[in-house]
Parts: structure tokens; sequence; C-alpha cells
């Protein structure tokens, strides 16, 4: 499968998602739109654990703003946004190990699912802080609260 | 001016609904701080945590008045924490009465009729997307958007017999690994690695994750604890429902 058609399905599955998840329907859009940019960047970095944690600081900013402009909560964005990023491949090859009795091989997909998981909520997390902190300084000048 | 029950009731609504449906305990904490504000209360102490909500509100220099909200179950439903976090928005700036906001919430609360089938097709196709997306084929994608949509079929009716979410989980995972393999004897060719990875996407507790990590960064440390956890044992429980069937298949069940 050639990239362009990989990066379409990220986009109908990250929107698909959201539509199981009850998001409101004007933020399916962006959440669809920013989840096939940070996989993008994660494809471009070659999957690494590096690549987890900045294409999740793309996408977690990328909400953050969005959440601004829009007047919602960011956690409507990001929910259906990240889900593409989330490692299920390594989890079922780690499962696979487990079963075939390939212990050391299961420890260590298992550990880089794990820390591609950490690398995640890491990124999501620091994107919530560090917008917070900042915009909260420019709310008062704007009038606005978030 | 409303009465005070009225004010805790709507302030409280506000808060469990949003725990009830996947939202952060600093989230649920900030809207009761805010609400009160806004409705003139002049001192608040809340303490929200994954299972339940404590408040007491300060009235006057010796009157305060307290409540405990148990929160039992916890899904997710983007939609109601934005109306509600819409609601507690309009309260704080003074737009909205306690007793308004209370009918709002109640409104909000009020089950909803959900679109069993809408369900059903965007489960299928968030499957059958992944599963292109981690690099399966046309054939690939067909099974698993008959996984997606199955398993989707039988989670609902396992939440309405209060079947505990990690046992669907468990369930899911399994029921997830059957059809794929049973797929693979129907169709000749079919790749499963990313037909089952695909499918379980949509199953692996992603928000419960990264509110976890929230909650603790922020200084919630006994939601955030409490929220990992839950968030791993769903997915070994979902990994061993994988194990399970997939040992069971190489066992001799086919």
């Amino acid at each position: 499968m050639s990239w362009w058609i990989q990066l379409l399905a990220c986009g109908v599955a990250a929107a698909s998602f959201s539509v199981l998840l009850h998001q409101p329907r004007s933020t399916i859009l962006v959440s669809s739109v920013v989840s096939i940019l940070g996989y993008s960047v994660f494809l471009l970095l070659k999957q690494s654990t590096l690549a987890y944690f900045l294409a999740s600081l793309l996408i977690g900013l990328c909400c953050e703003l969005a959440a601004r402009l829009m007047k919602r909560v960011a956690t409507l964005f990001v929910t259906g946004a990240i889900i593409p990023l989330v490692p299920g491949i390594g989890l079922y090859r780690t499962m696979r190990f487990v079963v075939d009795g390939e212990y050391s091989r299961a420890v260590q997909t298992g550990a880089a699912t794990l820390l591609g998981i950490c690398g995640i909520a890491m990124a999501i997390t620091i994107s919530s802080v560090l917008f917070s902190a900042f915009w909260r300084q420019n709310a008062k000048k704007r009038g606005a609260s978030c | 001016m409303d009465s005070i029950i009225t004010t805790l009731d709507a302030v409280c609504l506000a808060s469990q609904l949003i725990l009830e449906n996947g939202g952060e305990t600093y989230r649920a904490e900030e809207t009761v701080e805010r609400m009160c504000q806004g409705l003139g209360i002049p001192g608040v102490d809340v303490l929200a945590l994954p299972t339940g909500l404590m408040l007491t509100l300060t009235l006057e220099e010796d009157k305060t008045i307290s409540r405990i909200v148990r929160v039992h179950s916890r899904s997710t439903d983007l939609n109601r924490i934005d109306e509600c976090n819409d609601i507690s928005r309009k309260v704080a700036a003074g737009q909205m009465t306690a007793a308004e906001a209370l009918n709002a919430l109640r409104e909000i609360k009020r089950p909803r009729k959900d679109k069993r089938a809408l369900l059903i097709a965007a489960s299928a196709v968030t499957a059958a997307s992944f599963t292109v997306m981690l690099g399966g084929g046309w054939t690939e994608f067909g099974v698993s958007f008959f996984c997606g949509a199955l398993v989707q079929w039988v989670l609902t009716p396992l939440g309405k017999m209060k079947v505990p979410p990690l046992i669907s989980s468990m369930i899911a995972g399994a029921l997830t690994t059957l059809l794929a393999l049973l797929g693979t004897m129907v169709v000749d060719n079919v790749n499963i690695e990313p037909v089952i990875s695909g499918a379980i996407m949509p199953l692996l507790p992603g928000l419960a994750t990264t509110n976890a990590m929230r909650d603790t960064i922020r200084g919630d440390l006994v939601s955030g604890g409490a929220r990992l956890g839950e968030a791993i044992l769903s997915v070994m429980m979902l990994a061993a429902g994988i194990g399970l069937m997939l040992s069971m298949w190489g066992g001799g069940l086919k």
C-alpha cells in the first residue's frame, strides 16, 4: 500500500473513531486532519520512540490551539486525533511472542510498546500544561478563558 | 437568589457527569470552582476522584454544607462533556442561574437513544481503516470490517448487562482474534497481523492513559495512579484475550 492510502486510512479511522466516542460533529474534521498530520510526522521519523513523542507533541499542540480557537475542551480533539499513534501492532506482536514462547523477543517488543505509550502520554501532557501556562497570560488581555 | 440546595445539586451533577463520561478529574474540580464563583458562593473545597467526588461549600463564617457523590460507571461520551462545559461556562459568566443549569444538566444526563447501527458502522470502518493504515490490503480490510462490526455488536449488550469493563475488554480481545482466525479459513492469503492489531485499536484505553499521565503531572496523584492502574489492567485483559485465543487456536481448536 502506498503512503497516501495509509494516510487517507488514518484520517478515516480517526474520524470514525470520533463518531464512536460521540464526539460533537463540528470537531470531527479537525481531529481527522490533525491525526493525518501527526501520523505523517510519525512515518517520516521512521516510527521510533522519539517519533511517538514528537508526533504526539505536534498533535497535542494543534488540538490545544484548535480548542482555544473554537472554545471547546481540548480533550474532544485529542482523543480522536491521537488514536492512530497508539501502538496496537506492538501489543499484538508481544502477545504473539508470548504465545510462541519467545520470551526475550516478547519482552523486547513489549518494552518498545510501553515506551511508545509513555511517549504519547508525556507529549500530550506537556502540550496541555505548556499551553495552559502560556495562554493564561494572554487570556486576561483577550477576556477569554478555557 | 437560588436556594443553596439547588446550587449544590447543579454543581454536583455537572462534575458527576464529567467524571462519568471520561473527563479528567481536574476538569471536574475546576467546573465546581468556576460554577460556584459564578453563583456567588464565597468558599468551596472540592476533591474529585475517578470513583467519586467530595465537596464542601462555605456559605458564611460558620456555616458549611458538604456532599459526597459516588461515580459508579465510567464510559466515554465526549458530547456530554462538551455540553457540561458549555453550561458551566455560562454559569461562571453569570448568564445562567443554578435552577436553569440544573434543568439543562438533567437534560444531558437523560439516557439517549444510541444509534446502534451508526455505532456498529463506525466501529467497522475504524477497524478496517486501521488495518489498511498498518499495512493491510483489501482482503484484510474486508475481514477487519467484519471484526469491528461484530465486536461492537457484542459489546453494546454486554455494557447493558453491566458486565465489568475489564471482562468485556478480555471478551473483545478474544472475539477479535477468533474472528480474524476464522477469516483466514474462509478467505485465502489473509495476513492476520494487521487485521488483529487494527481491530483492537478502538479497544485500547488511549484516553485513560493520557488522562492518567495528565492527572499525575498536575499533582492529582491518587486519581493518576488509579487511572493508570485501570488502563494497565484493561490492556492486560485485552492482551490476555488475544493470547488465550491464539494459544487455543494453535493448540488444536483449528
